[in-house]
């Protein structure tokens, strides 16, 4: 890997890369029916990467990565993301065992398990995630950005 | 596992009355006003006897939800590097009286650098020592790890963690205030150990758990300048490692969270000198990783 922080087309080949090394995460594999799991693979001065098991029902929620590029590679299953879009319904795209999507630091997405099959997906992140925004859409439609730790999503409590 | 405290100091009775006895420093002085203890390094500090109270001590790590303390030898006296037969009476009582207070307290074992081998650590550990604690400045050169080298081992062996702790402050002017040598000679100690270890020590131990005080004196924040000099930088990124906040905040925490990780930071407080730092502002997550997911990893425990 380059010396540097990494593009987005460059994290999401790094991602496809390693999924499709599953003996360098299969070990790793292990599904919860309330939380999703986490294991953080490699972390280096410019990239983590993570691995995430899913199940029915979880969703991250509306999320920026404040300063961190992303790419996800799905290897098990299928995940969700949505765009938010103001005064309308989210841009959505499901992504396949196979596939993968990027993000840049100011997109705002949530990602979701689709149901059924428990997904797995390795995610990288540019530089290694720091801060986040969380986002809570009120009911008269105001939109509220909450600045978390990385923690709350990738070492959340009961994890 | 509870939530755990990995850096606290309590003086149990037997050690006081040693240090009350010896003629020279490390020691404790009665005058008129009170207690003093007397350091080679540092100016003479008042001593107060209630902040080693176990009960009063346990009620506070109570308060604070601590289940699980870990009480540290206070390296700054310098009773590792006193000749054998004066630190090993000084230890013993220490690790004893630590052990015999049970929970919530267990004693981080200690050596006399002098005459240190394997057969020590096993001894600690089969007493209830958590890991073997040494001072910073027994770390900083090739020839000093080589001679700690064996002891390194066993813990290593023993799957138990090494705690590096500031030693004693050089010999200095009496007039300086007595934040300056924690600001100074402990920082630099503590820098130095970490370079040295992430030059030498990890290759030679690669498997060794080494926790951290005070963040490592914020080392790992150097690490950018570290490699502009050519140094072993990605030492930063070691799974064997955990850097305990004790003293820092919630804007250094946050400085190494970003270079190390949440995973790398565990809960430490250095009580009675310090009081637990104020991570709330950090957010949950970060509060329940530091205080107790990670020091379950740290011991192989279950969070």
């Amino acid at each position: 890997m380059p010396n540097r922080d990494l593009d987005q087309a460059e994290l999401e080949q790094l991602v496809q890369d390693l999924a499709a090394q599953p003996e360098r995460w299969r070990h790793l594999v292990q599904h919860r029916p309330d939380e999703r799991t986490y294991a953080e693979l490699h972390r280096d001065e410019h990239v983590a990467i993570w691995l995430i098991c899913w199940m029915d029902d979880h969703d991250t929620g509306y999320h920026d990565h404040d300063l961190s590029a992303g790419a996800v590679a799905v290897t098990a299953g299928a995940v969700r993301e949505e765009r938010l879009v103001l005064g309308g319904a989210p841009a959505a795209r499901t992504a396949n065992a196979g596939e993968a999507f990027t993000f840049g630091p100011a997109d705002i997405h949530r990602v979701s398990h689709v149901g059924g099959e428990p997904a797995v997906t390795i995610h990288a992140y540019s530089p290694p995630l720091w801060r986040m925004g969380a986002y809570e859409v009120l009911p008269t439609g105001e939109l509220r950005r909450w600045s978390l730790s990385y923690a709350e999503e990738l070492r959340p409590i009961g994890a | 596992m509870p939530v755990t405290d990995v850096h606290q100091h309590l003086w149990p009775e037997s050690l006081l009355r040693l240090l009350a006895a010896r003629p020279r420093a490390p020691r404790l002085v009665r005058h008129a006003a009170g207690w003093e203890l007397e350091l080679a390094g540092e100016a003479p500090s008042p001593f107060d006897a209630r902040a080693h109270d176990p009960a009063r001590r346990a009620a506070l790590a109570a308060d604070d939800g601590i289940g699980r303390v870990l009480v540290a030898p206070s390296a700054p006296l310098g009773i590792e590097a006193l000749p054998a037969h004066e630190a090993q009476p000084l230890l013993d009582a220490f690790h004893q009286g630590v052990v015999e207070l049970g929970a919530p307290f267990a004693p981080w074992g200690s050596v006399a650098l002098a005459a240190a081998e394997p057969a020590a650590v096993d001894a600690l550990l089969d007493l209830g020592a958590a890991g073997l604690c040494l001072p910073g400045a027994a770390l900083t050169s090739p020839a000093k790890l080589d001679a700690i080298g064996p002891v390194l081992e066993r813990l290593a062996q023993r799957r138990a963690p090494l705690f590096v702790h500031p030693g004693p402050a050089p010999a200095g002017d009496s007039a300086l205030p007595a934040w300056w040598p924690p600001m100074t000679s402990y920082v630099a100690e503590m820098q130095a150990a970490w370079l040295a270890w992430a030059e030498w020590g990890r290759p030679a131990h690669p498997t060794l758990k080494v926790v951290w005080a005070m963040l490592a004196g914020c080392a790992p924040l150097q690490a950018e300048r570290l490699a502009a000099r050519g140094g072993p930088a990605s030492a930063v990124h070691d799974d064997h490692a955990w850097f305990d906040v004790s003293s820092y905040g919630p804007h250094a925490v946050d400085a190494m969270l970003r270079v190390v990780g949440v995973d790398r930071l565990v809960l430490g407080s250095d009580r009675p000198i310090a009081d637990p730092p104020a991570l709330a502002s950090l957010g949950p997550a970060v509060r329940h990783a530091v205080s107790k997911a990670n020091p379950a990893r740290l011991f192989d425990a279950q969070p």
